[in-house]
């Protein structure tokens, strides 16, 4: 239907059927993710301060080294599953950068010992276990329609036109994996200390849905 | 020579740019103010705040994680001066909404990263608010529908030929004004600044990364108001531009003023009412356009 949206691509890397292309629009959310992805790996976490309810007590919470370095390496990790959606042209791969995201996410906060953190994990594990259904189901869709996953293929208008449905479960699976209506679960984990951790998880969210807003304009 | 003499406009357009979304924010304020019968500060208040803050002592609290509590100030800057860029080259309207949905990163980024139970709590209802960023996505839909392209610099071309898309797509700009609205300060939907969280995600930021959170936001209201006006209304002269981001917020600020702050599942339960609406109008635009 649109041309180009994300711009002129810049950069094409070929692999036969997989690619790799860079508009401005991707290149723009690559560089984002990057850069929090550095911010992860040289950042030393905050120590969050508590106020006990009702009088002037407060703690702070510390994490232990063997927290940190798990959380640090999962959070590098779904940095680079961010990444790695940004760049892809193949739809397929995206479905698959998405489905790691949302593992990552509850890796991130996996090691907290904090039992409303462990419960928001697990409630958002399940959310995001059950989009990878209409994710993966549409990218099959998309397959089956056009017989190309390729989104330069989509780009180009070679193929046959995608159906609303299969655009409208790709996006659906992306949202469970922590957007808006899906998210409420997520929005808890955000108690957990760490915050350059913690913010991997609401930074893939949301490159990711931006990503798919380009993805399901395109065919 | 040349380059030289295009760099240092482009400097100053941004620095005259992030003085004019300012002096917009202070007019914001005085006429909330004057709306409800007090005297407000002057308009220029927001300006003196920044330079206030530039020159006032500077510290990183000892709980802070000091590389993301510096790092996010930097960022909030560097994604609104890439908007400012891509609005004034007419470069696509997606890289800045997509600018836009990343501000709320930085908000979460300020709120966690002192350790601060307030900001804490500013930068998760930070998140939970993103729920007012889909009807924003729904409009650029409508508007991609209508144009056939998302470049600032096509949409401005087809609104002088088929007229302003704030007459033909009419509720595509009230869900983008909806929107702005809810990144004003004193808005109904201001919950990550609610004065029961001191100042929210930016209660601890203070001295020079302050300045730079103010500089942040003049920038960010300038380039919102200047989208809006821009692919709602069309291609515009500076004077007009500039009296259009006036009028802009003179609306805004009669907005604000008169609906009080919602509570955070008031405001996230309107916003998926606005988003329902939107998705509903969205379907009827593409089967009348494209049947």
């Amino acid at each position: 239907m649109i041309d180009l949206i994300g711009g002129v691509p810049l950069f094409v890397l070929e692999f036969g059927d997989e690619l790799v292309y860079f508009t401005p629009y991707t290149i723009t959310l690559f560089l984002l993710a990057l850069t929090f992805t550095v911010l992860v790996l040289i950042s030393r976490p905050e120590k969050q301060i508590d106020i006990a309810f009702g009088g002037d007590a407060y703690r702070a919470k510390e994490i232990s080294i063997s927290e940190m370095r798990f959380r640090r390496f999962m959070a590098i990790a779904c940095g680079l599953a961010t990444m790695g959606a940004m760049v892809t042209g193949d739809i397929f791969n995206f479905t698959l950068f998405t489905a790691m995201v949302g593992i990552t996410n509850v890796g991130i906060v996996a090691a907290v010992k904090s039992p409303h953190v462990q419960d928001a994990a697990y409630q958002y594990g399940l959310v995001a276990l059950a989009a990878t259904v209409p994710l993966f189901a549409g990218a099959a869709v998309y397959a089956a329609v056009t017989g190309s996953l390729s989104m330069i293929e989509l780009m180009k208008g070679t193929v046959p036109a995608v159906p609303l449905i299969a655009k409208g479960m790709l996006m659906l699976g992306v949202i469970g994996e922590g957007m808006a209506p899906f998210y409420a679960a997520k929005a808890e984990m955000f108690r957990a200390p760490g915050a350059p951790y913690v913010i991997m998880c609401s930074l893939s969210s949301l490159l990711i849905f931006l990503r798919v807003v380009e993805i399901v304009m395109l065919g | 020579m040349t380059s030289r003499s295009s760099g240092t406009d482009m400097i100053a357009e941004l620095v005259l740019a992030t003085l004019f979304g300012l002096l917009l924010l202070g007019l914001h304020r005085k006429l909330i103010a004057r709306i409800q019968r007090r005297p407000g500060p002057p308009v220029w208040q927001e300006i003196l705040h920044m330079l206030k803050f530039s020159f006032k002592t500077t510290w990183i609290p000892k709980t802070a994680s000091p590389v993301l509590f510096v790092g996010v100030v930097l960022i909030a800057i560097g994604i609104w001066t890439a908007a400012f860029y891509v609005l004034i080259s007419g470069g696509s309207l997606l890289v800045i909404l997509g600018i836009y949905m990343l501000h709320k990163i930085v908000e979460h980024g300020f709120g966690l990263s002192s350790g601060s139970p307030y900001g804490k709590y500013g930068g998760v209802r930070s998140v939970i608010s993103a729920a007012s960023e889909i009807p924003l996505f729904v409009s650029v839909a409508v508007i991609a529908v209508y144009t056939r392209s998302l470049d600032l610099s096509v949409i401005m071309q087809y609104q002088q030929v088929h007229g302003p898309l704030l007459i033909i797509a009419f509720p595509a700009a009230c869900a983008m004004f909806l929107v702005i609205l809810s990144k004003m300060p004193f808005g109904p939907f201001s919950i990550v600044e609610a004065k029961e969280l001191v100042s929210g995600y930016k209660t601890e930021h203070f001295g020079i990364w302050r300045a730079g959170l103010e500089i942040c936001n003049g920038l960010k209201t300038f380039v919102l108001l200047a989208v809006f006006l821009a692919v709602f209304i069309g291609l515009l002269s500076l004077p007009w531009l500039l009296v259009g981001m006036i009028l802009m917020i003179v609306l805004l600020a009669f907005a604000c003023a008169v609906t009080p702050m919602m509570s955070p599942f008031d405001s996230v339960t309107i916003q998926m009412l606005v988003t329902g609406l939107m998705l509903g109008y969205a379907a009827v635009v593409l089967m009348v356009v494209h049947p």
